[in-house]
């Protein structure tokens, strides 16, 4: 079985005591116990303002178990991604100096033909690296 | 210290593949000011098979700002302790599903705060489940 896992971090100190999260998943395939998600897309690219794309080119197997990463690496804090799931706007990921710019990892449900991950850049040419976690996408015939 | 974040992903899927490591300050939009608010860290236990709102955005009592650099972390934590990996609820922003959390399943997404796109879980069956969450935000 492949094995994919992700592991997050979190601390903060806005409240009065520090708070830290921490969790690991394994990414197992929908409705399964033992068998792991065994495809994956793994890219990086640069998007000038302006234009929406869809971030995954081939659609993914709707409603399965599929995970996406996406990172925005532009070091300029006032640019940023505004990230759209069939017309729904999700929310921004912005830049940040010395590559602390915002991250996202969701669960994506590509549940029909308009539920493409669709970003749009502000602030410049924004430098954004993401990965996809699956279990079978459409492929597109030559 | 500030609020961060931390991403590890491993993975034998592609031979080569080095894995991913990140992290990320929560800043507020478009500044290097770190994000001011939070909900806290909070859990939700679910035992139906429903929609429900697990973040009521015009229900917050400190007003967060519209359309910045917000973001929420969700967890499936399963239930006293029983983790089903193979039943998930899924997350959602209004009426649109973004993705199904399975049990230990973990998500770190960005969010609007506008009144209207509330964050919404649905469970696959009606077995008790808990999400644990946290929102951090800016304030209006």
């Amino acid at each position: 079985m492949a094995t994919t896992t992700a592991a997050v971090t979190l601390t903060s100190d806005l409240l009065s005591d520090n708070m830290s999260v921490s969790a690991t998943t394994t990414c197992m395939k929908a409705g399964t116990t033992a068998d792991g998600l065994d495809q994956m897309e793994y890219g990086y690219v640069e998007i000038a303002s302006g234009t929406a794309y869809d971030i995954i080119g081939n659609t993914p197997t709707a409603s399965k178990a599929s995970k996406l990463y996406v990172k925005n690496h532009s070091e300029d804090e006032t640019y940023y991604i505004s990230v759209v799931l069939d017309a729904q706007a999700v929310g921004r990921l912005y830049g940040g100096p010395n590559d602390t710019g915002d991250w996202m990892f969701i669960p994506a449900d590509f549940h029909d033909a308009n539920a493409d991950v669709e970003i749009t850049a502000t602030g410049g040419t924004n430098k954004i690296c993401y990965a996809l976690f699956h279990e079978g996408t459409v492929l597109v015939a030559s | 210290m500030a609020t961060t974040a931390t991403i590890s992903i491993s993975s034998d899927i592609a031979p080569g593949f080095g894995g991913i490591n990140a992290s990320m300050t929560l800043a507020q939009g478009g500044t290097e000011i770190d994000i001011d608010n939070t909900t806290g860290f909070q859990r939700r236990k679910l035992s139906a098979a429903s929609v429900v709102d697990l973040v009521t955005m015009a229900n917050e009592l400190v007003e967060p700002k519209d359309s910045v650099a917000a973001k929420i972390y969700i967890r499936n934590i399963g239930y006293k302790g029983n983790i089903d990996k193979s039943v998930g609820v899924t997350i959602g922003i209004q009426s649109e599903p973004i993705g199904k959390l399975y049990g230990g399943d973990w998500m770190m997404m960005p969010l609007t705060c506008i009144d209207a796109d509330d964050v919404t879980a649905t469970p696959e069956t009606a077995d008790t489940v808990v999400l644990e969450y946290v929102l951090f935000y800016e304030e209006n």
